[in-house]
This record gives structure tokens, sequence and C-alpha cells, in this order.
């Protein structure tokens, strides 16, 4: 049973917390409670269904839908969300290779390689033909030389990863972090945290003969039902964000679950929490009163990765307005980026000058002392204010016997 | 009813046990009565998933087009070998992109009729026996309709496999008095069969399969016999 089967099923946190975290938020949906009540409501009771579920309505949309806004802005790729999520979620059997959240670089080929360019999501609505490459591709767990460089007087002065075979790896998770574009002195990156996008066209839902997949009617959460999966794995191709992880051993389809045993006591997710750049805001996007709202409708700057995949994601990116360019003599333009604006564009979208142009005007605005809303959500000074209604300590929560 | 000798399968009696028939080399296999049963790909119209549809328009599936079928009925069970060519066998899930070959006996659950292009339907399920390689243990499921099949938590259903000279050769088994479809002695009972193909990426729905049901008539037991 993986970990988070464990916590799906355990029923033994401390739901008065979960109702003072709720309790405090007046205007925003409440953390739903009931694991088990709650997941079977929200399966839909036939294919049919599912399918109307995936891709019509109104009146199919689910009561809220959970979102979450990345401020790439301030990510430091330094992977504390990543290792946050794997403590968390993948460390059974078979979950060894799977980082449900992974940071990847940009410019760069991504986790699996070339991860952008496999297929999924849909095109003029119809489904999109996608592949899933191998484990290599995505990055085996490796075993590492501990036994030469510390054990033996004249070994290798550093630690060399290994594939599962024995063979050096060609590929893993982030693995051209140091790569970036552009040639000097437009040197270029940034980093781009991926995980699952939660959205409103699931591409893998509608995938899945099975109806193994599920939209929670609460929070919009999608999420894998392991004990009907049978690892088809049409989910993962589908993906076109390729989030979806193969458990070799258990011949099961596993992802990002947002956290949602830790949603419904009221804490935020774990890469959420534990971010040391405080880029990641949490909530419900048809809550007008969150951050996530204003960010996504009011204020228009925080928008979804790679639209052109039509999958309407739930996870959304504040675009990193990178370093001015240089002129001819050797001075900042200000009038010109240094990555290309057409790659900005196609990973975010038109809207992404616009959001710029909102960013800077902002910004001066609080540069020349006055209020500025959108700067005071994204600076967030109180921590608690990233994190929407999960503002429960998950420290103060009791853990689930270790089975 | 007369039964078309191309779909007929005929359970001879055997004196071993199930367990010794479960070995696809068994002596006695070379007794028994074999069906060459045709196979054709699902139709990819009936695929439950417009992705499965979009995604496999145009790629190569159903290239198993025929299984040799025989089958023993033991002093303690029934056993089915089904033998298909497989120049290139896939003998487990051993990466993310490797899919295993497999295949399966199918039955009316009531042992009478169902709709068998379907996988059954609500009102008139199947029972499987499927095997798939690289697991020790087959399934046993039940179906009610395409992209319904549930695994039985306990069955009877044994198998063994081995792959030899480009072919697989698998026999399942159930001893008659194990839970699922009433397999009785002296009885007729509709079956199907079905292959898939790991090289093609085939699972799920995407398989080769008989679209009509054969007919499986049981000799007398092994220990019946004088």
């Amino acid at each position: 049973m993986s970990p988070a089967k464990k916590v799906a099923t355990k029923g033994s946190t401390k739901k008065v917390l979960a109702k003072k975290a709720a309790a405090k938020k007046s205007a925003a949906p409440a953390p739903a409670r009931s694991v088990a009540k709650r997941e079977s409501a929200a399966k839909p009771a036939s294919r049919a269904g599912a399918r109307a579920a995936a891709r019509t309505r109104p009146g199919g949309a689910p009561k809220h839908q959970f979102a979450m806004v990345l401020d790439l802005n301030k990510c430091l790729g330094c992977q504390t969300c990543t290792i946050a999520c794997k403590t968390q979620w993948t460390r059974g059997p078979g979950m060894e290779p799977m980082w449900w959240n992974i940071v990847s670089t940009i410019p760069g080929r991504g986790t699996p390689r070339d991860a952008f360019e496999l297929g999924g999501g849909y095109r003029d609505g119809k489904p999109v033909p996608g592949e899933l490459p191998g484990k290599r591709e995505w990055g085996e767990a490796w075993e590492f030389d501990y036994e030469d460089v510390f054990g033996s007087k004249y070994g290798s002065s550093y630690l060399k990863p290994r594939e599962q075979d024995g063979g050096a790896p060609e590929w893993g998770p982030n693995w051209d972090e140091d790569m970036g574009g552009g040639e000097y002195p437009h040197s270029h990156f940034f980093y781009l945290p991926l995980l699952c996008m939660n959205c409103s066209e699931p591409a893998c839902m509608e995938a899945c003969p099975r109806d193994t997949i599920y939209r929670r009617d609460e929070d919009g959460i999608i999420l894998i039902d392991e004990d009907r999966c049978h690892g088809y794995r049409f989910c993962a191709e589908a993906c076109p964000y390729k989030r979806i992880y193969f458990n070799e051993q258990r011949v099961v389809a596993q992802k990002c679950i947002s956290c949602y045993p830790r949603l419904e006591e009221g804490a935020a997710p774990a890469c959420v929490r534990q971010c040391p750049g405080r880029l990641r805001h949490v909530g419900y996007v048809d809550d007008p009163d969150s951050a996530i709202f204003k960010l996504v409708h009011k204020w228009k700057v925080a928008l979804p990765l790679r639209p052109d995949f039509e999958v309407l994601p739930n996870v959304y990116y504040i675009p990193p307005t990178l370093p001015t360019a240089f002129d001819e003599n050797g001075a900042f333009d200000e009038e010109a980026s240094r990555m290309p604006t057409e790659q900005l564009e196609q990973l975010f979208g038109p809207g992404v000058n616009k959001a710029f142009a909102t960013i800077e005007k902002e910004r001066a605005k609080a540069h020349a002392g006055r209020r500025s809303e959108l700067m005071d959500i994204l600076i967030a000074r109180s921590w608690n204010d990233l994190l929407g209604p999960f503002t429960v300590d998950p420290g103060e929560l009791e853990r689930p016997p270790q089975r | 009813m007369a039964v078309a000798t191309e779909s007929l399968l005929v359970a001879r009696g055997a004196r071993a046990g199930l367990n010794a028939l479960l070995a696809p080399d068994a002596a006695e296999w070379e007794k028994a009565p074999e069906l060459v049963a045709l196979l054709v790909p699902t139709p990819l119209e009936d695929q439950p998933s417009a992705y499965v549809q979009a995604a496999w328009a145009r790629r190569h599936r159903g290239d198993v087009r025929e299984v040799k079928v025989r089958s023993l009925i033991g002093k303690d069970g029934l056993a089915v070998r089904l033998v298909w060519a497989a120049a290139n066998p896939q003998r487990r899930i051993d990466d993310w992109n490797v899919y295993a070959d497999g295949c399966a006996v199918l039955f009316p659950a009531d042992g009478k009729s169902a709709e068998i292009s379907t996988m059954g339907s609500a009102r008139k399920a199947v029972e499987g026996w499927f095997w798939r390689a690289g697991t020790e243990l087959p399934f046993q499921v039940t179906a009610t309709g395409l992209g319904t099949v549930d695994r039985a938590g306990e069955h009877g259903v044994r198998a063994r496999a081995q792959w030899d000279e480009g072919c697989w050769q698998v026999v399942l088994g159930r001893a008659l008095d194990a839970g699922g479809v009433r397999l009785a002695a002296g009885g007729r009972v509709p079956v199907g069969f079905a292959v898939w193909c790991g090289a093609a990426k085939e699972r799920a729905g995407l398989k080769s399969y008989t679209p009509a049901w054969c007919e499986l008539r049981l000799g007398e037991t092994g220990a019946s016999k004088r």
C-alpha cells in the first residue's frame, strides 16, 4: 500500500483542527473532511458520467476548484518542494524513481526528456496521441559509489551515479539544469516547478478506459483510484505535462495527489509549506477573496502553462521577469528581454506581455511608495497569506500509524 | 444445435490431475483435439476512451490472428492450453513503456449466454481467466461491459506458461468445483479467447479476440473414466 493510500484510509486525524481552520475563513470554501465518504461521492457513477464531468458543463464543474499559483520570479531551484513531496508520498515500493513534484530548468528538455514534446492533451478539442518514455528518460533511482568514496583510501574522490544495471545515467530529473539558453551576454534561464495541474479538462481522466481517474466534486482535485487501476498507462501518455508516473512493481499509475489528506485537515501541501522562496500560493480559484482568484482573474498575472495543450490547468505561474538584454554598448536595454518573448509566449500564452506590463506598472507604484494590492499579494509578507484556507500546522496533526 | 467444427473445442478426459496438466508440454496435450480459433482485432470504435480511439487510429495492432487451443478435463479440474506465435515476446513489464504479452479464456458468467464483443452487459456478465506474462498468478475477472473488468480477490484459477521456438504456450485451469462459471463433466459452455501482443503495446481492450463464442464440450473427468 502506498503512503498516499495509507493516509487516504486512516481517518484518525484531529478533526477539530480542521474545523478551526475552516471556521477562520468565512467567504472561502472550507477544507472538506471525511475522505472515504467524499471519494465515493465524487466518483462518477458511469463512464458516460465521467466523460461528461471531464469535458462538458456548466452544471458539472466541481463545487470549488483547488488551485496553485507559483511566482517564478522567486523560485530558487532548490528542490526543497521536490524533497518535501518525496519524503511525504513516494517512499513506497516501486516509487523510487518518482518525483511527483519536480523543478525543471527553462530553457531545457525537462523531466522526462523532451517532456512537452511527447504529445497528449488536445488540439481543437480532439485528443492528441502521446508517448510514454521509458524510465531512463525520466531518470531511474540511481545508486552511488559510496563505498568507493568513503570506504577506500585511494577510491573515487566524488560520488558517481549509476543506473540500476550499473550503467552511467544519461538523463534524470532536472538533468539539464546547468545548460540554460542564449548567447553571452544574453545567457538566461529560470526554474519551473511542475506537478499535477488538476486540469479542468483532464486528458488523463478521459484517456482511462476504466474510469479509474476521477475529479473530486468538492475541490476539483484529480485522483487515481489505485484499486481500480490496471496499469494500462493511457493516462500517462495523455498527460501533456507528463506528470503521471508508473509503478512497475504494483502495475498502477501514480501521481501528485495535491496532498489532499493534508488539505482535508486544513494544512497546505508539503511543497507549499516547505518552499523557502515562498513562491507558492494555494486556495480556491473560485473564491473572489482569495489571492489565487486575484492573481488569476483580477490582475491576470498568473497564467496557465502551455495553454495550447487545451487542458485548462489549475496550476498557474507568474511568468519570470528576466533581466533585460544588453545593447551594443553593453548597457541595459530596458526594452528587450534576454529570453525571446516568443519562448515565453509559447510557455505561458499570449497574455504574458500584458502580465509583464501589469507587474511593471504595479511595481513602479510600490517603488513610488504607493499601495499596490498586487505587490502585497506577491510579496506575501505574512507567510500564512500564501496558504489561503490551509493554515493549519501539519506538525500539530496526528500522524497516521506507520505500516 | 449443430456447432461448426471450426468453433468446437472438446475437453478430453485425462487421468492426470490439474497440477500436472498445467504443464504446457505434458504428454496428455498431444492427445487432445485442437481448435484453431481465428482472432480479429477488437473494433477501435468500441473502445471506451476517445483518447484510445484517437491514439490508435494509426497504430498497428491485432497482429495475432489465430490461437491453437486444446482442453483437458483431469481428475480434479479443467485445463485449457493456448498456443500462439510471438516472435518478439514481452515476458514481463520491465519498463514504463513496456507491455507484457497476455491471453484470456472467456465464458458467459451464467454458462449460457452473454455478449462477447462488449465483454458482457449490465444484465449478462462474462467471466474470464486472464494470464499476463511475468505474473505468478493469473487473474479471474468478471465484466459487465467494456471497461468494467473487475478482478476477483480470491479465486482458483491457475496458470503456467512457457515460450519456446517463437510461440507462447499457456495453460489456464481451474478445479471444477471452484467458484465461478459452472463447469461440469459432460456439460457444454460457450467459450472465447483473446491474446494481447505486448510488442504492439496492446493492453486493456486493445487485443485480438474471437468475435463469436466457440463451444467447449467437457468430456468425462479422468477420475470417472473406467
